[in-house]
């Protein structure tokens, strides 16, 4: 066990740069989530945590020690990849064994550290089974016992459950929770699919660019979003965006206006803003006791409805002029997310309500985060 | 194969044999039964070609084999088919008695073994940097190692052989004249840095299709990047260092030019197996019994080596690719 420390980490790739001036601590113990979109720099941040990329600038400590220039063995960590990389000409043994065999270990001791780790993740018996004779999830298994078999001191994770199938995935995400639990060892996790970093995590990355647009729980980057990268990139669906600017008394943009007291949040006139606001608060009128603090109505058109059986989505125009825009919501267009038994059909003309208490805006030129609730 | 699985060119055959009987001459006819089944034509063909290269191939052993077994004094009689005379295996054993011409195959054998394992290894160095590195100047690098190789040797040899033939100080604590002429030195120097370039060449391809995942997982888990190549890159191309390692011993083994004038010719001087073969060319008389003897006795080494490598060598030639 082991914290791990980026110090002003920047790598560069030529004039690409991967990686610029990451900072990060992450605890003893934790579970931490890097989450972004691809080519973001979330794998090369865990790459130079684990030696396989030696950062441009900056320093890597692992445990207190640096390790900024110790290659990927001496620095006490194991990993798991995405394409699973089992050595395909030995067996599950022999995986299994591979870093403990090279580090000259009593046979004896290996035998019971590879059946212990194997118990772990439910390999017992497959021992002489070759990589390609087995399942994605079994071979998956054998990656991860062959990390844990070591006792790391932190546990690297770069989208490890990828390549596996829907059902089997969810599967697994329980089971590295499990397993954390049980090794209590720190683990860095990569991902781009933002339900692994919401179940698992104790904090999450959010990577963008190359820096970290936000560390915290993951509740607390769906709920305080610090800015719009997070607040549009974690949610699924996304959170719905209106631009608009401040007047002499609120938020008003072309379809949405909310009036509060702009000294309150410390905001100009005339500032420029972006309001979001999740789906699930934005409500019917008829159902506006359910808000925390109702706004007033606004009027809108159901134009399409996706049933998930415990929810149902329905995309809202605000106005019967609005064109809905082939990528992504444009203005004017709302999603919000209704109780499944709610009688409700394409083309009706509705009243909506948004719950003020959930209503996030943010500086639409700096994209920072303003407040996540709006006071009347 | 039965009823209606037949292949459609012989179900087209059998729809079309009521044809009305025509005079046809036995060309003719067999023409026509090749067009309407071409199956047959295929097959035909296969076995012609086959046997074609079988004969080529394997007459040449065939009629040194029948050469061997004929006596000296009936070497004018062998016919193409038949040795001359009476069966005499005895040059079999005469090769070795008129000569050491084990010394000289032991000579190339050695040659040959030491050639290509520091090949493998220099290449296997080389070909990890060329196939999966990438740094400036890696082009022209990799252009330049192989321009080598598209000298012909000779080039190389006037060189060569008065570097070998000079007396250098330093050598002489290791080697009694303190020059490398009449030492195996002087012949896998030169023929390792010939051969080099062509299994740069191969491992390179080999050791760049390698998933990167699998020697970042090797050296996470303890080991350098020269351990992960050795330890997950080269067993997992397997097929190219066979096919590497085979041409390169097949190359040296029967080379001739470097091996025959870097030596006197002598067997205690490190002369190879094809000076032996030679020597067996007197003054006035050439033994060709002995000689073909010696021939097929000197490709045991390789044929030996290349069945037991054969499988791997012909994935290494044709194929080419890892999985996953």
């Amino acid at each position: 066990m082991a914290s791990v420390t980026l110090e002003n980490v920047t790598k560069e790739y030529g004039e690409e740069v991967a990686v610029e001036n990451m900072n990060l601590e992450i605890q003893d113990g934790e579970f931490v989530t890097f989450v972004g979109p691809s080519g973001c720099g979330k794998s090369t941040s865990m790459e130079t945590i684990a030696g396989l990329t030696i950062p441009t600038e900056g320093s890597v400590y692992i445990g207190g020690e640096e390790v900024t220039n110790l290659p990927p063995k001496d620095r006490g960590i194991s990993m798991v990849f995405q394409n699973i990389a089992l050595f395909p000409h030995m067996d599950v043994y022999d995986n299994i064994s591979f870093g403990l065999r090279l580090r000259k270990y009593d046979q004896a001791e290996i035998d019971e550290r590879v059946e212990k780790a194997a118990d772990v993740v439910q390999l017992g018996g497959m021992m002489d089974r070759m990589p390609e004779e087995m399942s994605g999830g079994q071979r998956q298994r054998v990656a991860i016992a062959r990390a844990i078999v070591r006792e790391p001191e932190v546990f690297l994770m770069d989208e490890p459950l990828a390549n596996l199938d829907a059902e089997l995935r969810v599967h697994m995400r329980t089971q590295l929770q499990r397993l954390h639990r049980e090794l209590d060892t720190t683990i860095v996790y990569v991902t781009h699919d933002q339900a692994q970093a919401m179940t698992m995590s104790d904090r999450i990355v959010v990577v963008n660019d190359g820096q970290p647009m936000q560390v915290d729980p993951p509740l607390t980057c769906y709920n305080e979003p610090d800015n719009l990268f997070v607040a549009s990139f974690i949610g699924s669906p996304a959170m719905n965006f209106a631009e608009g600017q401040a007047t002499e008394d609120g938020f008003e943009s072309r379809y949405i206006d909310i009036p509060f007291d702009l000294a309150d949040y410390g905001i100009e006139p005339d500032q420029s803003l972006t309001m979001g606001i999740r789906p699930e608060d934005v409500y019917l009128e008829r159902d506006t006791n359910l808000a925390e603090e109702p706004s007033r109505t606004y009027d809108a058109v159901v134009d399409v409805l996706e049933p998930m059986g415990d929810e149902v989505f329905a995309y809202l125009l605000m106005d019967e002029d609005v064109e809905a825009s082939a990528e992504g919501r444009g203005e004017g267009q709302l999603l919000t997310s209704l109780d499944p038994d709610t009688v409700i059909a394409p083309g009706d003309d509705i009243e909506i309500v948004i719950d003020r208490s959930d209503v996030h805006l943010f500086d639409t030129d700096t994209e920072q985060a303003i407040t996540h609730e709006l006071r009347k | 194969m039965s009823g209606k699985e037949q292949h459609p060119d012989l179900e087209a055959q059998q729809a079309t044999q009521e044809e009305p009987e025509l005079d046809r001459g036995i060309v003719e006819a067999w023409a026509a039964r090749m067009i309407s089944n071409p199956d047959r034509a295929y097959k035909a063909t296969f076995y012609l070609a086959t046997i074609f290269f079988l004969v080529t191939t394997l007459f040449p052993f065939y009629w040194l084999f029948m050469v061997a077994l004929t006596p000296r004094g009936d070497l004018s009689n062998v016919g193409v088919l038949t040795p001359g005379g009476a069966i005499n295996p005895g040059a079999f054993v005469d090769i070795f008695t008129t000569l050491p011409f084990h010394r000289y195959m032991f000579n190339s054998f050695l040659i040959a073994t030491v050639a290509t394992v520091i090949v493998l290894f220099v290449a296997s160095l080389a070909g990890y940097v060329f196939g999966r590195l990438r740094f400036r100047g890696r082009n022209a690098l990799l252009l330049s190692v192989l321009v080598t190789s598209f000298f012909p040797p000779a080039a190389f040899f006037v060189p060569l052989n008065r570097l070998f033939n000079t007396n250098i100080g330093a050598l002489r604590p290791l080697l009694s004249a303190g020059s490398l002429y009449n030492t195996p030195y002087a012949i896998f120097v030169p023929l390792s840095a010939l051969y080099l370039p062509l299994s740069i060449f191969i491992l390179m391809t080999f050791y760049s299709q390698i998933p990167e995942g699998l020697e970042d997982a090797a050296r996470v888990e303890g080991t350098t990047r020269l351990g992960a190549l050795f330890r997950v890159i080269v067993p997992l191309s397997a097929p190219g260092v066979a096919t590497a390692g085979v041409l390169t011993f097949i190359t040296v083994y029967n080379e001739y030019f470097f091996s025959s004038l870097m030596t006197d010719g002598r067997p205690e001087n490190w002369a190879p197996m094809l000076e032996g073969v030679l020597r067996f060319q007197g003054e006035f008389e050439v033994l060709f019994n002995l000689m073909a003897a010696a021939s097929i006795v000197a490709v045991l080494p390789v044929a030996i080596l290349v069945i037991v490598a054969q499988e791997k060598i012909v994935s290494g030639l044709t194929a080419g690719a890892v999985k996953e």
